[in-house]
């Protein structure tokens, strides 16, 4: 059997959690879903203004912004769990495996992506349920592909620190690093009506072009202009953050 | 070739602190080598850098002929490890544990099914192996573990602490598996703190204290080494304790007596018996309660060769 196995061997690890303690995915569905929501309440009517650009549902603009932060939060939880796993003892166990620290994350992250595709499919019932009209198949696919991606990168922000700290202490820096990511995009306007310091971070910000990409489905059509900036950023953003995490597997111990 | 070889292994910890100071070991394929030592003397970090999961900063290590450091891999896949605090997941069963972890060592579905089955049967958790782990007891868990450790038939265990907290049923079933494992030609090394276990299962014992190897050899040899044999009495009531000491000393040279005992003697001669005792108080008038001839134990040995009590011999001694 290939080491390769311990890949999905892993991944239906931190499943059964989900399966045994449904509660646990509680956080990371109702957080975004409330966010959603609750920015479309206050700020509907902000389409009015001239950079939306005629767009007549904020809920449609902000859907996209949910879908991250529920990667964000599952990612958080990934990096949570470690820690906890770290605490226990559990990790040394994985440590003792004959298999590269590379298999051992990609296991850990993989999991995260799967995950979150639950905030995703609930995000999207209930943005369709508030008006949002369906994508289309392929431009969700290119969604949810997106989200993953994210979730995989904030899982290794997540086990960045986590090993680290080696402690469940530091779940709130797990949980900042999305937040600020997220935040400083064209979350909540459209980058032309960003303040100049945002829209220059925001310009230069990798999650901007995934967050571009998993918007242009639900606001507009899907175009390749837009789509494989968003995928070079998110795998971009994975290859630097997973390299630091392997690196930060590496030297558990040393 | 050696199961397990250091070579002035140290490990030293922010600060300067070294909590391995440079020791030596040479132990043989399917010996069971006990390791003892009170809390915080080195055991853990031993095991910890002879298991790859902590670099030594000084001296070097090889297990199953692998160099700890630079052939991690190749060790990992050589050993077994059942660490303090069996790390289990709550959530999982007993036989998903078992399967995850033939995974991570790497074993096809088939033949890992076949030995999670026999080492579930083995540890006597057949009927609880679809049970989820959270709610085993610690002997359940610990049981668990060490069917864990076991699923690749590793050349070399590292068993650390593994009855710590155990009640004595639950001790005395996994002091019978790691006996069985000696049969099987498995190398076992074992850190305890309960002296009866090290007494029991091990083949040789080490001593560490404050990271330094104070003692080694087999138990027989260091209680020969550690000293005499000693006769513990309780006299009836009425009957002098210093006229007993006085009587006594002819055999050997007054100790204070401990516990519930009037009069502790250590005897001059490993000939002298509870017989020669009886006779010499007998001489002197004096009635005896209880009489007993004490043969040292690793206890004494420790304490002879640190200075203090090993912590939680009370547990283990009989």
């Amino acid at each position: 059997m290939s080491e390769r196995q311990v890949v999905p061997a892993l991944i239906r690890r931190a499943l059964n959690e989900l399966i045994r303690v449904p509660g646990a995915a509680i956080p990371g569905v109702l957080a975004p879903t409330i966010f959603m929501l609750g920015l479309t309440a206050v700020f509907g009517q902000v389409t009015h203004l001239p950079g939306f650009n005629g767009l007549d549902q904020y809920i449609a603009f902000v859907l996209p912004v949910g879908l991250l932060q529920g990667a964000g939060f599952t990612g958080a939880a990934t990096g949570v769990n470690m820690a906890r796993d770290i605490e226990q003892g559990w990790f040394d166990r994985l440590l003792l495996a004959p298999v590269s620290r590379p298999m051992l994350l990609a296991g850990i992250v993989g999991s995260a992506s799967l995950r979150a595709l639950i905030p995703t499919t609930t995000l999207v019932l209930v943005g369709m349920a508030f008006g949002v009209k369906f994508p289309g198949v392929a431009e969700l696919f290119i969604a949810a592909s997106l989200v993953m991606i994210l979730a995989a990168c904030t899982a290794c922000w997540g086990a960045i620190i986590a090993l680290k700290f080696r402690t469940q202490q530091a779940a709130p820096l797990m949980q900042i690093g999305s937040f600020v990511a997220v935040l400083f995009t064209a979350a909540y306007a459209p980058i032309g009506m960003l303040q100049p310091w945002l829209h220059t971070v925001a310009t230069i910000n990798p999650v901007n072009y995934v967050l571009t990409g998993v918007r242009q489905g639900f606001i507009g059509s899907v175009t390749w202009a837009d789509t494989w900036p968003a995928y070079v950023a998110g795998f971009g953003l994975l290859a630097v953050l997973g390299t630091f995490a392997v690196r930060g597997m590496r030297r558990t111990g040393q | 070739m050696l199961a397990i070889q250091a070579n002035g292994l140290q490990r030293a910890f922010k600060g300067g602190i070294k909590a391995v100071d440079g020791i030596d070991l040479s132990i043989e394929q399917g010996e069971i080598y006990g390791f003892l030592g009170p809390n915080g003397a080195g055991k853990t970090t031993t095991v910890r850098m002879l298991v790859t999961l902590l670099l030594p900063t000084g001296g070097s290590a090889t297990v199953a002929g692998h160099d700890v450091a630079k052939e991690a891999g190749a060790v990992r896949r050589r050993i077994g490890v059942a660490l303090q605090e069996a790390a289990l997941d709550s959530l999982m069963t007993g036989n998903e544990l078992m399967l995850l972890q033939a995974t991570l060592q790497g074993m096809k579905t088939d033949a890992a099914k076949k030995r999670c089955s026999e080492l579930i049967e083995r540890v006597g958790l057949t009927d609880a192996g679809d049970r989820r782990v959270g709610g085993y007891s610690g002997g359940m868990k610990r049981r668990l573990d060490l069917a864990m450790a076991l699923v690749h038939s590793p050349s070399v265990l590292f068993l650390d602490e593994p009855t710590t907290g155990l009640d004595p049923t639950s001790r005395f079933t996994l002091w019978q598996e790691v006996s069985r494992l000696r049969e099987e030609g498995t190398t076992v090394f074992l850190t305890t703190q309960y002296l009866e276990e090290a007494d029991q299962l091990a083949d040789r014992v080490g001593i560490i204290a404050d990271g330094k190897i104070v003692a080694e050899g087999t138990p027989e040899a260091l209680k020969r080494e550690s000293g005499a044999n000693h006769i513990e009495v309780i006299l009836l009531e009425g009957s002098d304790p210093t006229a007993a000491t006085a009587a006594l000393s002819s055999l050997g040279e007054p100790m204070e007596a401990s516990g519930k005992h009037d009069v502790s003697i250590r005897l001059r001669e490993p000939g002298i018996g509870v017989a020669d005792a009886v006779r010499v108080l007998d001489d002197a008038g004096l009635e005896v309660a209880e009489i007993e001839l004490v043969k040292p134990s690793l206890d004494d040995v420790f304490m002879e060769k640190t200075g203090h009590r090993l912590e939680g011999s009370g547990d283990g001694e009989s």
